[in-house]
């Protein structure tokens, strides 16, 4: 009987430990750039929000690289000194903190907790463009499906009109 | 959107285009009707996650821009009727702003109602935190909504609200995907009588002559 109730304690105690390491690992649901993806493992602890590298790509097509937090041309340098704010290493893997890259580059982040779900805005280099009086691109779809860019529109002068159906 | 496309006939051979953009969440669903039965032959696009007053940051529609044929703003986000079907509410004649526009196409940067680098930075910038948050909180608030989750995108529209409170389009989005009264305790009609009233709904465009200065400098 002792050796039972020693086993069911064990057990007890296993399933525990699987309960909270399944705990750090959760879903997530990302969105970057109005594009939706779906991690399946990923490490919220804080408020922090950490995906492995290969999410990160996945995500926002931003790669960590020697540099910094890159895309294209475009590279954001992590500052050394706090470097441990957004990569570590575990299992194997090497995690990146989004959530912190987002103050780094200025984005706003809205969380919802119940549905993990995470949106993130525009980053400031995204929205400098007004300050250049630069008229922000975009490209967006015609009733057919077919997309238009308003720098198509360059050497015309445009009118750019916001309306809505509400 | 006829008023419009009457506007474009006469304007659209001195190198003109008119782009205009539907801040619909629902997309094709609500704006296609509109767009069908006006059938503009300027370029008229569907922006579901409102981009463009994301990108632009407008508060409200209908909202006009001019962008030069450099690409470059020469008047920012105001008003822009084309008619006075509006009339009764906003208060506002639409001639003054069409003939600004008349005005422009003409004479281009020589035209009185294009403004100074200054003024447009002025106009157009914002910096304050709680505005550049709540474009996020509403974006949560789409995506909710588009992933038939009505019930969590609610909070985040309330905050989006409450972070950027001249956001018409957030009220008026927000609401129009939703029984307001049920889950906002407030109607449209409620909130433009809370600010002041349906004259103080749209500021009128700034187009007393000399309202604009340009800056004086030659043009080479």
């Amino acid at each position: 009987m002792k050796s039972r109730a020693f086993t069911c304690v064990l057990l007890l105690f296993l399933l525990v430990a699987c309960v909270s390491v399944r705990g750090e690992e959760t879903h997530a649901t990302i969105i970057y750039d109005d594009h939706e993806t779906k991690i399946s493992s990923a490490n919220e602890d804080a408020g922090q929000l950490w995906i492995t590298t290969l999410d990160l790509k996945r995500a926002t097509n931003f790669e960590l690289k020697s540099q910094g937090v890159c895309r294209n041309e475009l590279c954001f340098p992590v500052p050394k000194a706090r470097q441990q704010e957004f990569v570590r290493k575990s299992a194997g893997k090497t995690w990146f903190n989004i959530v912190a890259f987002a103050g780094l580059v200025h984005q706003p982040v809205a969380h919802d907790e119940a549905l993990a779900t995470w949106y993130f805005g525009l980053r400031s280099d995204q929205r400098q463009g007004l300050s250049s009086l630069v008229a922000p691109d975009f490209t967006l779809p015609d009733l057919n499906g077919k997309t238009h860019s308003l720098s198509d529109f360059r050497g015309k002068k445009v009118l750019l009109l916001t309306w809505a159906s509400w | 959107m006829p008023g419009w496309q009457a506007i474009y006939q006469q304007l659209k051979d001195k190198n003109f285009e008119i782009v205009s953009v539907a801040q619909d969440t629902n997309g094709v669903k609500d704006a296609g009707p509109w767009i069908t039965a006006a059938n503009p032959t300027y370029t008229a696009l569907i922006d579901e996650k409102h981009l463009v007053s994301k990108l632009y940051n407008m508060v409200n529609v209908p909202t006009g821009v001019w962008i030069d044929e450099q690409g470059k703003i020469v008047r920012p986000n105001e008003v822009a009727f084309v008619d006075d079907r509006f009339k009764n509410f906003s208060g506002l004649d639409s001639a003054p702003y069409l003939n600004a526009l008349r005005d422009w196409i003409e004479k281009g940067d020589k035209s009185m109602y294009t403004m100074s680098e200054e003024r447009l930075r002025e106009k157009l910038t914002v910096n304050d935190p709680n505005i550049i948050l709540a474009a996020a909180e509403f974006g949560l608030g789409e995506h909710l909504y588009k992933s038939e989750h009505l019930n969590e995108a609610i909070p985040h529209f309330k905050e989006a609200q409450r972070l950027n409170p001249k956001s018409w389009n957030y009220k008026r989005q927000a609401y129009a995907l939703s029984d307001s009264k049920r889950d906002y305790g407030t109607t449209f009609m409620d909130e433009v009588e809370k600010a002041g009233g349906s004259k103080v709904y749209y500021p009128p465009p700034d187009l007393a002559p000399g309202a604009a200065p340009k800056d004086k400098k030659p043009q080479w």
